[in-house]
């Protein structure tokens, strides 16, 4: 069968979001991958130097969908940074609950999608019934189930009184039990394991050097997690653990994502029972001071950087935002090269792909010099070169 | 805990010997300021040196005089190294990094198409986020930048038609 | 038989109007259990009909630089094909069609479906269709030999090719799935695959090839290759029943003649019944396998079980005869 270009998105059923494989295939095995992200750019960036604080956190909550609270999250931080100011410790608890709770709805939705991906819808219907508990409760907490309005420069705008904090405790357990059940599920369901073991995977070498961040990166061993290495909000006083896994496959990064679901029930259960009284927000300054913050967060998808300049104005200066998906973006279209064309929705679903985020800005392309530097099979090798020749990369 | 305590200032200051000034912003902040055609020369010293295996971003600021590039890198210490250099808006251009950092390549490509930053050494400085018939010779984030009224961005003009 | 009651039996019952109304029953059973598994509510009993009805009087569109006659042809063929292969399947009694060597051709008839959908995926030209038709033609030539292997057992067993011999003789002794287990779970393997329902919906596989060789069908060839599809589950599950579960009848006598044929085709519903369930169960249950994993599962596990299962069979024979 000679090679046949495989359109994948912009619509397309594997990804609901706005990209454009062109898969090169032969047969049933990718020759190469040819990407194009940019169906979305909105000029956020832009937008945001035209703002003042309080209403470019509105618009940074709608960077993405799922992520809302991390880029409010990481860029109230960075602002408070070069302000000079500290939020109360309740706030602070207050937005880890939130962002954990995120990251548990993120990490539910992606088991679901990569069933999904795999054709396993009950795993898909049975994650995304329980992701609902997660959502009901970011309702309760925060008047909205997505784009939460949470976050604000100084704190947080909301309280959690104590029957909130009550009916929320008494959701987690049952949670915990259910999340229990999938790790045990996806760890013995015979076409799971036969579709997750052994695709996609990177050493730890190449996880490092092609830049992958969270999840990914963490299945391959590298033990990368901000929320310990430059702890913010709060984190540094709650007990937690680093989940990795040395598999660095599709499976591997599952099980990563399934630990952090427990690590995050474990975190908010913590920070429920331990929320300090006291205020959950200061009165900051309208303007800031010169200043440069480089602000790191841990979002679901891995480390996103929100990059802020200040310039004694209430404006920021300028905000330059790296999302967890471009930096993984590389690796994905490296390690396609060579595998199956049914592969294809489950690798790019598994570093859990936001390409709302990710287009807001940019895009791609793979592998330099890594030929030189690593032995890959030969298939690897030609499209790696293929890629040099045909975009020059 | 898997690895090294913090960097000291003392030690990238040791690193980046003859390079430029370093500063500290916070504790695990630490920046160096280098000349353009020394930032190759800092990545590598970076790398080898003081151990730095992740870029974090390809950070980039026009303040209305120059162009501001931050290439923040950390490791295995935990500690953000940033590597700061000045470009001035009439010629900025500064030579690719993509071949010591691969995933440098993607933000070099993205930096090129909103502020117009040659790369110089870059494979495939192509658009990349902006559409098609944008306008070849307009960055959208400089600064100075303003629609033309008879021009079509994205398919529309600045009017909207 | 009388010619007027063929043709009752042909058109009306057990024929194409009752194989019609069971196939979208069936539909329905096998869509209400995925959706309870999934704790879903899952669609009321008229929505397959319903489904049905809409798809015939959507738009037709046939693709540009598609012949229209033969991706017109193609489902009828198929439709055609399956609704002919029913009528050598027992259902209330012995069919009256009943011929040497029936199994053959009912197995041949059911066949054609996959060769079909792989033909409209070849000449669909888009590249979902095309891949998918190939991924078709590569299932066949997997699932087939194991199936076609697993459900000659049987008739090695009762020395007879025509399926009703193969009951009359399950009746008289007892039924084949008693020691024939292997080549009865071989076959419902094999008929999962030949409907194409996970884990073996490859050729379709939604999120890689958005629907397959379906991709470019709509309006009434749609419908029509659904209703094929759902007719083949039907004809597939009966055969099975009919196979190794004994078909249409009873084991004990019931007095009068009329009540055992009833009592025969409660039992035909039954077993059919416990066929989907069976398989619907599986569907929920798995996610979707790789072609070259299935064809690793096809050619070492399944084939080497089923020529097993026949071995076993023929050995059996020969020891019963000497």
């Amino acid at each position: 069968m000679p090679e046949v270009v495989v359109p994948i998105g912009p619509y397309h059923p594997a990804l609901k979001e706005p990209v454009n494989f062109k898969v090169i295939a032969d047969g049933e095995i990718i020759v190469r991958l040819e990407l194009d992200l940019a169906y979305n750019h909105r000029g956020i960036e832009k937008a945001a130097e035209a703002r003042d604080f309080v209403r470019v956190v509105p618009l940074l909550e709608r960077v993405c969908g799922i992520c809302s609270h991390s880029h409010t999250t990481a860029f109230c931080k960075g602002i408070e940074e070069a302000m000079g100011v500290t939020v109360p410790p309740r706030g602070q608890l207050i937005r880890v609950i939130v962002a954990e709770l995120e990251r548990m709805h993120s990490h539910l939705l992606w088991l679901g999608v990569a069933g999904h991906e795999i054709g396993f819808n009950t795993l898909f219907m049975w994650t995304w019934r329980d992701r609902e508990v997660v959502q009901d409760m970011l309702e309760e907490l925060t008047g909205n189930r997505v784009n939460y309005g949470m976050n604000a420069v100084g704190g947080v705008r909301r309280d959690i009184e104590p029957p909130l904090v009550a009916r929320c405790l008494k959701r987690l357990s049952p949670l915990e039990e259910r999340i229990r059940k999938y790790a045990d599920m996806v760890r013995h369901e015979p076409t799971t394991l036969a579709r997750f073991q052994g695709v996609g995977r990177l050493t730890k070498e190449q996880a490092l050097a092609f830049g992958t961040v969270g999840p990914t990166a963490r299945a391959s061993s590298v033990d990368y997690d901000i929320r310990r290495d430059d702890p913010y909000i709060g984190y540094a006083d709650i007990p937690f653990d680093v989940v990795t896994d040395g598999q660095g496959d599709v499976f591997g990064r599952t099980l990563v994502r399934i630990g952090e679901l427990l690590q995050s029930v474990r975190i908010v259960r913590y920070a429920l029972e331990n929320l300090p009284p006291g205020p959950v927000r200061v009165n900051t300054p309208r303007g800031a001071p010169k200043a440069e913050v480089l602000s790191r967060y841990e979002a679901p998808r891995g480390e996103l950087a929100h990059f802020i300049r200040t310039n004694n104005t209430d404006k920021v200066e300028r905000l330059d935002i790296r999302t967890p998906t471009l930096a993984n973006w590389t690796s994905v279209a490296v390690s396609l090269v060579g595998s199956n064309l049914a592969d294809i929705p489950v690798v790019v679903a598994a570093i859990d792909p936001c390409l709302s985020c990710t287009s807001r800005i940019t895009i791609v392309d793979p592998g330099r010099r890594q030929t030189s530097v690593m032995s890959w099979d030969e298939l690897r090798a030609h499209g790696i070169d293929f890629y040099r020749r045909k975009e020059g990369v | 805990m898997t690895n090294a305590s913090p960097l000291a200032a003392e030690d990238v200051m040791k690193a980046m010997e003859g390079l430029g000034s370093v500063d500290r912003a916070r504790t695990n902040r630490l920046r160096v300021i280098v000349s353009p055609e020394r930032v190759r020369e800092a990545i590598l010293r970076a790398q080898g040196s003081l151990g730095c295996d992740h870029v974090i971003q390809i950070g980039i600021v026009d303040n209305g005089r120059v162009f501001e590039l931050h290439y923040h890198l950390t490791g295995p210490h935990r500690t953000v190294v940033t590597i700061k250099t000045e470009l001035p808006r009439d010629d900025a251009r500064i030579a690719s990094s993509h071949d010591l950092l691969p995933p440098a390549g993607i933000y070099e490509r993205q930096i090129h198409d909103l502020f117009g930053i040659v790369f110089e050494g870059h494979p495939n400085l192509q658009r990349l986020i902006l559409t098609e018939d944008w306008p070849e010779d307009e960055y959208p984030l400089r600064k100075d930048w303003t629609m033309r009224p008879d021009r079509r961005y994205g398919g529309s003009t600045p009017e909207g038609t | 038989m009388d010619p007027g009651w063929l043709v009752l039996y042909v058109f009306v019952f057990p024929g194409l109007l009752f194989l019609l109304a069971y196939a979208l029953f069936m539909e329905y059973v096998d869509r209400k259990l995925g959706a309870r598994i999934q704790n879903r509510v899952g669609p009321p009993f008229f929505q397959p009909f319903a489904d049905l009805v809409k798809l015939l009087a959507k738009e037709d569109i046939t693709p540009e630089d598609v012949d229209p006659p033969a991706m017109r042809a193609i489902p009828i063929l198929a439709f055609a094909a399956v609704a002919t292969a029913f009528l050598y399947v027992p259902v209330i009694g012995s069919s009256p069609l009943a011929f040497p060597g029936d199994l053959i051709v009912v197995l041949y008839l059911l066949t054609l479906p996959s060769i079909l959908l792989f033909l409209i995926g070849w000449i669909s030209r888009s590249v979902f269709s095309t891949l998918g038709g190939v991924r078709v033609a590569t299932q066949l030539f997997i699932y087939e030999v194991p199936f076609f292997l697993a459900l000659l057992g049987p008739a090695l067993a009762a020395g007879t090719w025509t399926i009703s011999g193969i009951v009359e003789w399950q009746r008289a002794n007892f039924w084949v799935v008693v020691f024939q287990p292997i080549g009865f779970i071989v076959a419902l393997i094999g008929l999962q695959a030949k409907l194409e329902r996970t884990p073996f919906d490859i050729p379709e596989a939604e999120t890689e090839l958005v629907a397959g060789p379906w991709t470019e069908l709509t309006g009434r060839k749609l419908a029509l290759m659904r209703l094929a599809v759902d007719m083949a589950l039907v004809t597939g599950a009966a055969l099975i029943a009919a196979l190794f579960l004994g078909g249409p009848s009873i084991p004990w006598v019931l007095e009068p003649g009329w009540l055992a044929t009833l009592a025969g085709f409660g039992s035909f519903l039954v077993k059919t019944l416990a066929i989907l369930f069976v398989l619907a169960v599986v569907r929920m249950a798995m996610g979707r396998v790789r072609i070259d994993q299935l064809n690793d599962f096809g050619w070492k596990y399944l084939a080497s079980a089923a020529i097993v299962q026949v071995l076993i069979v023929l050995f059996l024979n020969g020891a019963l005869i000497a």
